[in-house]
């Protein structure tokens, strides 16, 4: 798909921006965060990628994509960049906008994931895994997947039938609710 | 009988790696004339000079031969060491064993006999060599100045306040050049007319400064220190002793819608005019294509409303002669042209991106002249089609330059710079227009310039796409933009409402003819050739001729000013002695066997030759000879080569050393 005036969207830039706390335009692309990212391999954008589809407000390209959800936060390029761009706080906030994002993220299963994770703490106290490979199955479509891994997993005690709650269950709503308070405030990614 | 002295030079190991030195200097030493030989690690040092000295004195040389490196490199060292121990410097040569010898050769044994050999020539030849005077010439300390850009200028003021006339030709009707025409300039943003118009007023007042606007270089005779400048002032149609530049005959004229060159044909100006209004001398001109009085007979309004009486439409072309002692040629560049090529020139137009056939389509001279407060618009960045202001904007950078396909495989250097000003300009103007950049590199080395750059997209918010446009076309009022970004891997289309080129700096039409005029070199560019690119950057090669500015290259405002006052140093150098002092190694007529058939003249790339009448003491003509002036002679030896009763020789390169260098083989 070509890039056009249509496509691009320098509000998001400047959103980013704000949430980052870091400028996108002084990127120069010199390609030093991509040569050192320890998961550019497997990303379908480099890092300097990332920031140079940003810069032309292709966001809804990144957010399809799964580079930021690859991103293991390590920070390597944040400490290499010659020119002060701090492209960890870009990925949090990038992360944070695709959480938001009810658009084109929801392809992504890292989001779906991640999302399922949190929802089973919030009820749980704790994660049961039964019911977050389950829906994560069932939500994402793919049935059937890693079936065959479940005996295995139960017969070796690694996945319960049963939940068990966590008995702080209150005190764990409690940091869920502050942080959401938090995030309206913009207190909080 | 000859006493030579033969000194053989390790130069460290370059030279006795491959050749046995000590074996060199023992065999020299045998050979007939040779007084003395010997080897030394570093000849060039100060204890291989005084090496050389001592022995001058103590064993009473009466010639030298020094083997070691070319003498392109060190002739000029021991031809100094040598004289200051009492011989004449000619009495010097200097054997090559190093480029011709040990840095070409393997074989120890190979390469030590050829050295032998190359040495021995040069004893032989050393034999021959005479006592040659040093040749002194008288310099005229006056300065000719060519071109009124901020190059020309910037020289002739730094010339004139040193104490020095300096005669000043401008081609157009005003100084000011290229730099006039612009808005501001990088990287500090600051207005061109405000730091420009000041210095062209200080030419017109300075007491120390002829200046002939609207003059072409007709003619160039003489050399360094005595050349003499036939200047063409061409017929202005007003008087400028009488004009007061009130400028009625300007109001008056009826012909008023001839595009104004000086605004890239945006705006209209009369028949008499002035190119713009902060114009030096603020003399008007006519042109006579256009003007009705020249064209039919009729009208002569401007003569008929002129209060002094300046118009005049008889006056014609004027020769004028200047004798000057140095030349500073300054003559600019223009702007590539896209849809036309050059006559002669082997630069390709463009036949890209609409230049020409889309009329928002324009170059960035254009776009400064929108921009300029003097400009046609005053000011008010308008496309040129409707007059409507774009609010989406793109740039294309390398137009011309770097295209190896059409001829120009150079960068033009200020072209990144002016870009990033470009779009700084058009968002201070134009708030919610959004400006597009599509370059393939950018070049920034210069102080403050890379933060400017950065300044355009960081905090003016350019946005910079880097791969070049592969093609433009017009849809309805837009353009569409054709480019990709490399970065991403991705096609990117632009619909814009205006597109400026930024076209690539080429050396001005006509540039190869003047070069001939001056004996200067040039390349295949027809950019004047400096005499070297990193020791002598300002001087030709041709003694007495300096180049400053785009002439010799594409340079930006700092550069060019600082090349001005260096070449006007190198003036004032000149100007600092009476009398010049030159190599002797310059062509002789032997008049006895002289016919005069001035083959010699023919063929004398220096202009060097003259015919010289030989009379008895009743002053009858008894023959005419050649002469050649020792101080116009390059010593290429030409003329000795063709010169058919062999009456002339070139002093140090006479028939008799070369032959006797064969000889000795």
């Amino acid at each position: 798909m070509i890039i056009s005036q249509s496509t691009m969207d320098v509000d998001f830039v400047r959103k980013v921006e704000a949430l980052s706390g870091t400028s996108v335009r002084r990127c120069f692309q010199c390609g030093k965060c991509s040569a050192g990212c320890p998961m550019a391999t497997f990303m379908e954008h480099p890092p300097n990628r990332v920031v140079r589809l940003l810069q032309l407000g292709q966001w809804q390209r990144i957010l399809a994509g799964r580079s930021i959800w690859y991103c293991a936060s390590c920070e390597t390029c944040s400490t290499r960049c010659p020119n002060k761009v701090h492209l960890a706080s870009i990925m949090d906030a990038l992360r944070k906008l695709s959480w938001d994002a009810e658009g084109p993220s929801k392809e992504s299963y890292v989001q779906l994931a991640n999302k399922l994770f949190l929802q089973n703490i919030r009820t749980y106290g704790r994660q049961y895994e039964m019911r977050l490979a389950a829906v994560f199955n069932v939500k994402s479509g793919q049935f059937l997947k890693d079936l065959m891994l479940g005996p295995k997993l139960i017969s070796k005690g690694k996945l319960k039938m049963f939940h068990s709650k966590n008995k702080n269950l209150p005190e764990i709503e409690k940091i869920f609710t502050r942080i959401e308070e938090m995030r309206k405030k913009g207190e909080a990614l | 009988m000859s006493r030579i002295g033969v000194f053989v030079c390790h130069c460290g190991e370059n030279i006795s790696r491959t050749v046995d030195v000590e074996r060199v200097a023992a065999q020299v030493g045998k050979m007939p004339g040779v007084a003395f030989a010997t080897d030394y690690k570093y000849m060039c040092s100060d204890p291989g000079q005084t090496l050389l000295k001592k022995t001058i004195q103590e064993q009473k040389l009466s010639h030298v031969v020094v083997a070691a490196c070319s003498p392109r490199m060190h002739e000029k060292t021991f031809r100094k060491a040598v004289e200051a121990a009492g011989l004449n410097p000619y009495l010097c040569e200097m054997a090559n064993i190093r480029e011709h010898c040990s840095w070409v050769h393997e074989d120890k044994q190979e390469a030590t006999a050829k050295a032998i050999e190359i040495v021995g020539m040069l004893v032989e030849r050393v034999k021959k060599n005479r006592v040659l005077p040093t040749i002194t010439v008288p310099v005229t300390k006056r300065s000719l100045v060519i071109g009124g850009g901020i190059a020309g200028i910037q020289a002739a003021l730094d010339i004139a306040d040193a104490g020095h006339h300096v005669v000043l030709v401008e081609r157009d009707p005003s100084i000011g050049g290229h730099m006039a025409q612009l808005s501001e300039t990088f990287p500090t943003l600051d207005c061109s007319q405000c730091i420009m118009t000041p210095k062209m007023v200080d030419v017109a007042n300075h007491p120390n400064i002829t200046l002939y606007s609207y003059s072409e270089i007709e003619q160039v005779d003489g050399y360094i220190g005595n050349f003499q400048v036939t200047i063409r002032r061409k017929a202005r149609s007003v008087d400028e002793d009488k004009c007061t530049g009130c400028g009625v005959c300007m109001e008056k004229c009826p012909v008023k819608k001839i595009p104004n060159k000086f605004d890239c044909n945006l705006g209209m100006r009369p028949a008499i005019y002035v190119p713009f209004p902060q114009a030096v001398p603020n003399t008007p001109v006519i042109d006579r294509d256009n003007c009705i009085k020249f064209k039919t007979g009729k009208c002569g309004l401007c003569q008929k409303v002129c209060g002094p009486g300046a118009v005049d439409y008889e006056q014609e072309d004027r020769l004028v002669v200047e004798p000057v002692g140095a030349i500073v040629v300054a003559t600019g560049f223009d702007l590539y042209t896209i849809d036309e090529k050059p006559k002669g020139s082997m630069i390709k137009g463009y036949g890209e991106f609409g230049h020409g056939k889309i009329p928002d389509v324009i170059d960035g001279m254009t776009f400064e002249r929108l921009a300029s407060a003097s400009g046609p618009t005053g000011g008010k960045i308008l496309r040129p089609s409707d007059g409507k202001e774009p609010k989406q904007i793109v740039f294309i950078q390398c137009i011309g330059s770097r295209a190896r396909e059409k001829g120009i495989s150079y960068c033009s250097k200020v072209c990144c710079m002016y870009t990033a000003k470009h779009t700084m300009l058009y968002h201070h103007k134009v708030h919610d227009g959004q400006a597009y950049v599509f370059f393939m590199d950018a070049r920034t080395p210069g102080k403050a310039y890379d933060e400017f750059w950065r300044r355009s997209i960081e905090e003016e918010e350019a946005v910079y796409i880097r791969g070049m446009v592969s093609r433009l076309y017009q849809k309805g009022d837009k353009i569409v933009v054709m480019g990709s970004d490399i970065a991403v891997g991705v096609q990117v289309e632009i619909e814009a409402d205006m597109v400026v080129l930024a076209t690539a700096i080429q050396p001005r039409t006509g540039a190869d003819s003047l070069a001939q005029k001056l004996g200067i070199s040039y390349d295949k560019y027809n950019f004047y050739s400096e005499a070297h690119a990193k020791l002598r950057p300002v001087e030709c090669a041709t003694a007495g001729i300096y180049l400053v500015g785009a002439c010799q290259g594409p340079k930006d405002i700092p550069d060019t000013v600082s090349q001005a006052s260096a070449a006007a140093a190198k003036v004032m150098t000149l100007f600092a002695k009476d009398k010049l002092e030159r190599e002797p190694i310059v062509a002789r007529v032997k008049e006895a066997g002289c016919v005069g058939c001035f083959a010699c003249k023919k063929v004398c790339a220096y202009g060097a030759v003259e015919e010289k009448e030989i009379r008895d003491r009743q002053g009858n003509l008894i023959k005419v000879v050649a002469y050649v002036n020792p101080g116009v002679c390059g010593g290429c030896g030409t003329c000795q080569a063709t010169c058919p009763s062999k009456s002339v020789e070139l002093d140090g390169y006479t028939d008799e050393q070369i032959v006797a260098m064969i000889e000795a083989l």
